[in-house]
C-alpha cells in the first residue's frame, strides 16, 4: 500500500461517515513549503455527531490496526488516536479531534480545498499561513523549521 | 583540498546556498507537485528502509524486511511517546 492509497483509504472513511476533516502533518508543511517524507497520514476531524474518531476508526479497521486507547496530546490537537497500516509499509494513521481553542477552530474554518491527482479526489487543508502560525505555537523544533521553510516560500508571492 | 568544515564562513555560505536553492526549487512548484513530491518521497523513503533491513539481516525474504521495519519504528514512536527522543544537545549540568 503507498502512502497515497492509505490517505485516499482514511480521507473515504471520513466522508464516508460524514465527518468534516482537514489533512494536517508533513502533507500540509510540504504542500506549502519545501516537500518532505512522511511516514504518517494525520487527519483533523470535527466535533460532530457522535464520537467521530471512534466512527472513522471502526470505518479503517479492515486495513488499520489502532491502539485501543484514544490519547491526550496536551501540545497539538487534543484527542488523538493512533493506528498502524495492516499491510506492509507499516505507514502510520493519526486522527486527531478538535478541540475547543479558537485558533484551532478558525484554523478549521478557514481549510481550503485542494484536489489531488495522486488521491484521486478533493481534500482540505489548512492555509499558508495557519500552518506557519500553528507550528509557531508548537514550537518544537521541526516545526520551526516548518514554519520557516513555509514563510521562506510564501515570500515571494507578496 | 581544504576542508569546508575547517572554515564556519564558508561552510555557512554553502548551507545558506544549498537551503536557497531548496526554497527556490519549491517555489517553481505548484501545490499539486509539492503534493505530489511529498507521496514520491515517503514511498522511496519506504522502500529503502526496507532494502536497508534486508541487507542487515542478510535476507530475501522481503516479508521478514518488513517485519524489522515495522519493529524498529514501533520502537521509535515509543521512544518519542515516551519523551525519550530529543534533537537538541543536553543543557550542561
Amino acid at each position: 500500500m503507498t502512502v497515497e492509497e492509505l490517505a485516499a483509504a482514511v480521507l473515504d472513511a471520513c466522508d464516508s461517515e460524514g465527518v468534516d476533516h482537514m489533512v494536517t502533518g508533513a502533507f500540509a508543511t510540504s504542500v506549502y513549503g519545501i516537500p518532505r517524507s512522511t511516514k504518517d497520514v494525520d487527519i483533523v476531524l470535527s466535533l460532530g455527531r457522535g464520537d467521530a474518531i471512534s466512527r472513522v476508526a471502526l470505518r479503517l479497521e479492515p486495513i488499520v490496526e489502532f491502539k485501543p486507547q484514544v490519547q491526550f496530546d496536551t501540545l497539538t490537537w487534543g484527542r488523538r488516536l493512533v493506528g498502524v497500516a495492516r499491510q506492509s509499509p507499516p505507514l502510520k494513521v493519526e486522527l486527531f479531534e478538535l478541540f475547543d481553542d479558537p485558533f484551532v477552530l478558525a484554523q478549521f474554518q478557514r481549510k481550503r480545498k485542494l484536489f489531488s491527482k495522486q488521491i484521486g479526489r478533493n481534500t482540505w487543508l489548512p492555509t499558508p499561513e495557519d500552518v506557519v502560525v500553528q507550528k509557531l505555537r508548537w514550537g518544537r523544533s521541526k516545526d520551526l523549521d516548518d514554519a520557516r521553510d513555509g514563510a521562506a516560500r510564501e515570500q515571494h508571492q507578496h | 583540498m581544504a576542508n569546508i568544515h575547517d572554515d564556519p564562513a564558508a561552510l555557512k555560505a554553502l548551507q545558506d546556498d544549498i537551503y536557497r536553492e531548496r526554497i527556490l526549487r519549491a517555489r517553481r512548484m505548484t501545490v499539486e507537485q509539492r503534493l505530489a513530491e511529498v507521496f514520491e518521497l515517503s514511498n522511496r523513503v519506504m522502500a529503502r528502509m526496507h532494502e536497508g533491513a534486508m541487507w542487515q539481516l542478510g535476507t530475501t525474504d522481503a516479508e521478514v524486511g518488513w517485519q524489522e521495519v515495522r519493529r524498529r519504528l514501533d520502537r521509535l514512536d515509543r521512544i518519542h511517546d515516551e519523551g525519550r527522543f530529543v534533537n537538541t544537545k543536553p543543557v550542561p549540568t
